[in-house]
């Protein structure tokens, strides 16, 4: 038996590397610092701070036609989503970049030295409590902009079913979000430059061929900005809510929720294998 | 058990580990020696598989160290002291190293024990001393109970008390039959703590033996004697075949003779004694005059020839601290 290599005041059996280990101790990590604390309490501010304004202010200017109710709804339940992806993309980059800035990554990889479940755990556990979090944050948001409007007497349905997947998809875009963020930054191990990285692919990127689209002329360009993954391309088509019936421009490119989904998947895992190779070819 | 066949480790043209070849056998503390920049980390790491070899392998307990089933039993590491996020506390850090592991919170209590880590355990780790930051990295290392450890530098920033407890653990580790690897690029420490060296000096070994062999490649056996007679006790010296070298106020080094032969010669002669002390086998000197060729970084101004033994400030040899 093995039970003679222990120390004899010891119980434990002995016991292996695993990989619900590897996710248990990721957890722990990630609970145990005040920027986690910090950045899921900013979530939950902006989000339900920003629906009760933005649904106190919709209900304010007057009468609703009654098809916009419910987009006007979902709107201010999930504009927080604008400001609380800033928030969750520097979380989800620094849960990587902050190990290599303290040399951490060192201890991480020494304990798993194939490295890649290390970074798969990593990746499940930010993308897990981060859609955990925003799902949590979101409903609040849902039920307190419907509060609001109510109180101001127009009456939302909250048998349409539309609304609550988009509360979904808004809270799936967000922990897919800390994902690809976490992916960027294993790719460049720095805070600065991940978070400049992940930034520079959510806002600058958009804006930039936006430009370059109005200035061309080309449909294309602006066609391609719908496969970006940020809140204005294909992540934003997560919780969007269409109202039926609404012309689409000819030549425009207006994905369906769940193909937003399968767009922002694609992009989660293109990253996550560049960075799953990166991480093991280098030197830690 | 560390087996180390032809390991190279090259950065462009810079070659930090330069085919080395050795073994670190249980049940005794072996040292790595060798100047800064000598590659002594860089072979750690290259054990541990946090660096890519570029040629040659390292086996620990047989196996590569990322193929072992749980590498933190097989291995215990102390690479780097600022291997920790700063923002988290010591007993969060170990419970996260412990987890994957499935290693119980019994033992992270039992390690912070060990370590005298007890009153520190639930601060951040960014507002601890360099030493607070050796003793953690050192419970995490001890974390597996491995059958063997990698320690760089484990006394780096420690005080005098820190300096004994890790001689003591490394001295206790090893009785227990495990196999303690530990770095150093002062000598005086290695004489206390370690049964064998292997000496690195720019990427290559450049000796691998017991202490006691290392101490006899020091060059020639020395004894300090301090007399008013300096002038008449170093003729009757030299006439016995000795070769004396005269310092200031009365100092002289004798070699070819031992402290009791020498007393004998001042007694019959009548000479007055105030030192006579053995600086016999400093470790000190039997690695500067290893590694002198093998420096990678000299002090600037400081003579590079071959008959340059002289001791920097700060690693005077502990037979010459004493006699002072």
């Amino acid at each position: 038996m093995t039970a003679t290599l222990t120390q004899p005041q010891s119980t434990r059996a002995l016991s292996a590397l695993s990989f619900g280990g590897i996710l248990k101790s990721e957890l722990i990590k990630l609970l145990s610092l005040r920027s986690t604390v910090w950045c899921f309490g900013l979530v939950f501010v902006m989000t339900l701070g920003l629906a009760g304004l933005v649904a106190n202010a919709s209900g304010g200017s007057g009468p609703v036609p009654a098809e916009g109710v419910q987009a006007i709804w979902v709107q201010s339940a999930t504009i927080g989503i604008v400001f609380a992806q800033l928030v969750v993309a520097v979380l989800g980059t620094l849960t990587i970049t902050g190990e290599y800035g303290t040399g951490m990554i060192r201890s991480t990889l020494t304990a798993v030295p194939r490295r890649t479940p290390a970074l798969t755990a990593k990746a499940l556990v930010i993308g897990a409590s981060t859609f955990a979090v925003s799902l949590v944050a979101l409903l609040g948001s849902g039920l307190l902009s419907a509060m609001v409007l109510q109180g101001q007497g127009i009456e939302v349905d909250f048998a349409d079913a539309s609304v609550w997947w988009a509360l979904l998809g808004g809270a799936g875009y967000l922990g897919l979000l800390a994902m690809l963020s976490l992916s960027i930054g294993a790719i460049v191990r720095n805070s600065a430059g991940g978070i400049s990285a992940v930034l520079g692919l959510i806002l600058v990127l958009p804006i930039v061929l936006s430009i370059f689209a109005a200035l061309a002329q080309a449909d294309w360009v602006r066609n391609l900005s719908a496969f970006l993954p940020d809140s204005n391309g294909a992540g934003g088509r997560m919780f969007s809510y269409t109202v039926a019936g609404l012309p689409v421009p000819p030549d425009m490119i207006l994905l369906e929720p769940w193909q937003g989904l399968v767009v922002l998947v694609i992009w989660v895992i293109a990253l996550f294998a560049l960075a799953g190779v990166m991480i093991k070819r280098r030197d830690v | 058990m560390i087996e180390v066949r032809g390991l190279s480790k090259h950065y462009g043209a810079t070659r930090a580990v330069d085919d080395v070849t050795f073994s670190v056998k249980p049940g005794m503390v072996t040292g790595f020696l060798g100047p800064n920049g000598a590659g002594k980390s860089t072979t750690m790491r290259l054990i541990v598989g946090l660096d890519r070899p570029s040629a040659g392998s390292a086996l620990v307990n047989g196996k590569r160290y990322a193929e072992h089933r749980a590498p933190l039993r097989e291995v215990g590491v102390l690479l780097d002291a600022k291997a920790v996020h700063t923002g988290r506390s010591a007993v969060n850090h170990l419970r996260a190293l412990a987890a994957t592991h499935g290693i119980g919170r019994g033992r992270v209590d039992e390690v912070i024990a060990l370590t005298g880590l007890e009153s520190v355990a639930s601060r951040r780790v960014g507002g601890f001393s360099l030493g607070m930051g050796q003793r953690l990295g050192i419970a995490a290392a001890l974390l597996g109970d491995p059958a063997t450890l990698i320690l760089d530098e484990p006394v780096n920033g420690l005080d005098p008390e820190g300096v004994i407890w890790v001689r003591h653990l490394a001295r206790r580790l090893a009785a227990e039959g495990r196999t303690v690897f530990l770095s150093s690029h002062l000598m005086s420490e290695m004489a206390q703590t370690a049964d064998h060296i292997i000496v690195l000096g720019r990427g290559r070994v450049i000796a691998d033996a017991p202490v006691a062999d290392i101490l006899a490649l020091s060059s020639g056996t020395a004894v300090r004697v301090r007399t008013p007679e300096a002038t008449r006790l170093s003729e009757l010296l030299v006439d016995q075949g000795t070769v004396v070298r005269k310092g200031d106020d009365g100092l002289l080094d004798v070699t070819g003779l031992t402290a009791p032969q020498i007393g004998e010669v001042a007694a019959r002669s009548g000479v007055i004694l105030h030192e006579l002390t053995p600086v016999a086998g400093s470790l000190e000197d039997a690695y500067l005059a290893l590694t002198q060729d093998d420096v990678e970084y000299h002090a600037g101004g400081l003579p590079t020839g071959p008959a340059s033994t002289v001791p920097a400030p700060n690693e005077l040899s502990s037979n010459e601290r004493v006699s002072r």
